[in-house]
């Protein structure tokens, strides 16, 4: 499984490292406990086991018959778990008889952990589990003593394992318990450390999206040194990007440059002349000059890639229009006027901007009686959806029919000729409206002409 | 009426100066930015075509720091920039037309006679005074509805003359005007043009100023037609 998100990989790991060790902790931990449980628990029975060996020495040399009074109630309390017992061993006869047993064992016998006439048995003292009366678990010691003169005692001890078990449980919970609260506790600061430590990515993704929002030239270099290297190689995309379309539009206006005046040095050069060949000349650069604005608008077009983050704002473009179209139409007396909102500002180049407004001012320039109005306005966008603008431009003038108008917005279609460029300005608007994901439409003004109306990305 | 013609490329400026000539106009070449920046600095002409795209200093500058050095003679832009922000900057440059190329010489030749005229105040390509009737489109004389015909120094004397009617014109602005710098400028010969227009005319619309020079309409009245 590939996990996609960086800091669900550091949680994983870190998740997967903190419970082994913890599990193996508490393992280690739990198993010495128990050990020293168990150590405690022979202590006691050991200690009990020395008093029965000192009662058996007084017991063979006749000073006490007294035998196994320790003083302790669980060892008199029927199948308490608590026993002791004495055997008798007789080396010539290789019997062992029971010789006292404490009253718990009431007339049971206690099993042996060995038996004390195998001849194979290497120590005189061992230890370890039985199963006595009732099938209890018991913890035996074993001790064999040799008091000579064929007197040869084997006693035993045993208690309740179950006491054992019980303590052994009560600290695996409390163990447990801690280890996970523990555990809980380093998962969570690994979150917190994870959190942390990733921020820088997240600055840099912020900074990436102010980038592209326009708001920033370029992503900031004061990054911690592991992602300033993609900090700074960031901006390098962005330059080579921003220089890489600059080049090309540079290139595109050489070459218009490059072309165009040979192209009119040659139709003044035929319009001098009435010969055959002049006519031919001068029908040949008129296809020459369609087909050069046609493809350089094409190449234009080509540029356009749009590049990350760039943002114009409307209204210095407006008002550069506003200012220019007068002087431009000089003899006619057209007013220019805007409307609207202030300060929004386009997502996308401002070359395209100029084209998108300036063809459809210039058309209404053009067609207009009086009166020339440019109104900007924010849309209104479902929340979380990209912001919007529309740009209306009214004119005064005799207005398009319906059909012309379905005509003049389909792409690469030129409606009149008799104005000069006027159908390409159009076919160009159509395309740019398009290629921003805009909205392009022509209707009816309130002025009493035609209307365009723009819906255009905003930031 | 004198012009300058900025234009880098050799073939399109003497088509230009060729057209223009023929048109009655006195021309001036430059073919880089400084030395078209220096004539139009130095010498009055009446409308100037600048192309934009010129060695040495851009048109855009030229045209700047005529503006800024207070010279406002017509400047008609004649460039293959065809960007919107290309005539945007153009206009704040401080242009008064912009044709691009590829052109035609016909809309040349009309907006530079538009420029020159509204420069001098006048609303119509038709001057007129008194009986007079001056058409800068078709560079034709009418007098009382007969046809006159004119050398084209004379037409241009007549047009200068008739542009700036109400105002006493000297012989040395209309040397400068109506010459280009090659011609031999001899303030005499526009006596002898003055004769010959009168005679012309047969009316006698150009009054001699002692001193100051000729006027043409009544003193102070800046238009009429």
């Amino acid at each position: 499984m590939r996990i996609r998100s960086l800091s669900g990989r550091l949680l994983l790991s870190a998740t997967l490292l903190c419970c082994t060790v913890l599990l193996i902790a508490g393992l280690v931990l739990s198993e010495l406990n128990r050990r020293s449980v168990t150590q405690a628990f022979d202590e006691r029975l050991r200690l009990y086991l020395k008093a029965l060996v000192a009662d058996v020495a007084t017991l063979t040399d006749g000073t006490s018959t007294d035998v196994g009074n320790l003083g302790e109630p669980q060892f008199q309390i029927p199948l308490s778990g608590w026993y002791w017992q004495i055997v008798k061993l007789d080396q010539e006869k290789d019997t062992a008889a029971v010789m006292r047993t404490s009253r718990s064992l009431f007339s049971t016998k206690l099993p042996f952990l060995i038996d004390p006439i195998d001849p194979r048995r290497e120590n005189d003292a061992s230890d370890g589990y039985i199963t006595g009366p009732e099938s209890k678990r018991l913890r035996i010691l074993e001790q064999l003593i040799d008091l000579g003169d064929n007197n040869r005692f084997y006693i035993s001890v045993a208690g309740n394992a179950a006491e054992i078990q019980d303590e052994t449980n009560r600290f695996n919970t409390a163990l447990t318990i801690t280890f996970v609260l523990l555990g809980a506790a380093l998962i969570g600061s690994t979150v917190v450390q994870v959190g942390y430590g990733l921020m820088p990515l997240a600055e840099l993704r912020r900074a990436v999206f102010a980038v592209r929002q326009g708001d920033a030239e370029h992503v900031g270099e004061r990054f911690p040194q592991e992602v300033a290297p993609l900090a700074h190689e960031l901006n390098e995309l962005i330059d080579a990007n921003r220089e890489i379309v600059n080049r090309a539009r540079m290139q595109v206006g050489n070459l218009a440059h490059a072309l165009k005046t040979p192209i009119s040095v040659l139709v003044n050069e035929a319009e001098q002349d009435t010969s055959a060949l002049a006519l031919k000349l001068r029908e040949q650069t008129g296809i020459m000059k369609d087909q050069v604005q046609y493809y350089l608008d094409r190449a234009r077009a080509a540029t356009r890639a749009v590049t990350i983050g760039s943002v114009t704002e409307v209204d210095p473009v407006i008002d550069a229009f506003l200012r220019t179209f007068p002087k431009i139409y000089r003899d006619r007396d057209v007013a220019y006027v805007s409307t609207g909102a202030k300060g929004l500002r386009f997502r996308g180049e401002r070359q395209d901007l100029e084209d998108l407004i300036g063809n459809l001012i210039d058309n209404a320039g053009k067609w207009a009686r009086s009166r020339v109005e440019v109104s900007i306005a924010p849309v209104p966008v479902d929340p979380g959806a990209a912001p919007r603008f529309s740009v209306l431009i009214d004119d005064d003038g005799p207005g398009l029919t319906p059909e012309n108008r379905m005509q003049a917005t389909r792409r690469g279609r030129r409606l009149d000729e008799t104005k000069p460029g006027s159908g390409l300005g159009l076919s160009i608007v159509v395309d740019l409206a398009a290629l921003y994901h805009g909205t392009f439409e022509l209707d009816d003004s309130p002025l009493g002409g035609l209307r365009a109306k723009l819906v255009l990305p905003a930031v | 009426m004198r012009l300058l013609v900025v234009e880098d490329d050799k073939d399109l400026n003497r088509q230009l100066v060729t057209a223009l000539q023929n048109a009655g106009y006195a021309v001036d070449t430059a073919f880089d930015g400084e030395e078209g920046h220096f004539l139009g600095d130095t010498e009055p002409y009446d409308a100037i075509v600048l192309d934009l795209g010129l060695p040495r200093m851009d048109g855009v500058s030229v045209l700047e720091k005529w503006r800024k050095g207070g010279r406002r003679m017509p400047v008609l832009i004649l460039t293959a920039r065809d960007r919107w922000s290309d005539k945007v900057q153009g206009f704040d440059a401080g242009a008064d037309d912009y044709v691009t190329k590829p052109f035609h010489m016909e809309e040349v030749l009309a907006r530079l006679r538009a420029l020159v005229r509204r420069a001098a105040g006048h609303a119509t390509s038709e001057l007129s005074c008194g009986p007079v009737l001056l058409d800068t489109r078709s560079s034709r004389v009418i007098v009382d509805g007969n046809p006159v015909k004119l050398t084209s120094h004379e037409y241009r004397l007549l047009a200068y003359l008739m542009h700036h009617q109400g105002r006493v014109v000297s012989r040395g602005e209309l040397v400068e005007h109506l010459y280009d710098q090659d011609f031999d400028r001899d303030s005499n010969t526009i006596e002898v043009f003055i004769g010959r227009l009168r005679k012309k005319l047969g009316v006698d619309i150009i009054e001699t100023v002692r001193g100051l020079g000729y006027l043409v309409g009544q003193p102070g009245k800046a238009k009429s037609g």
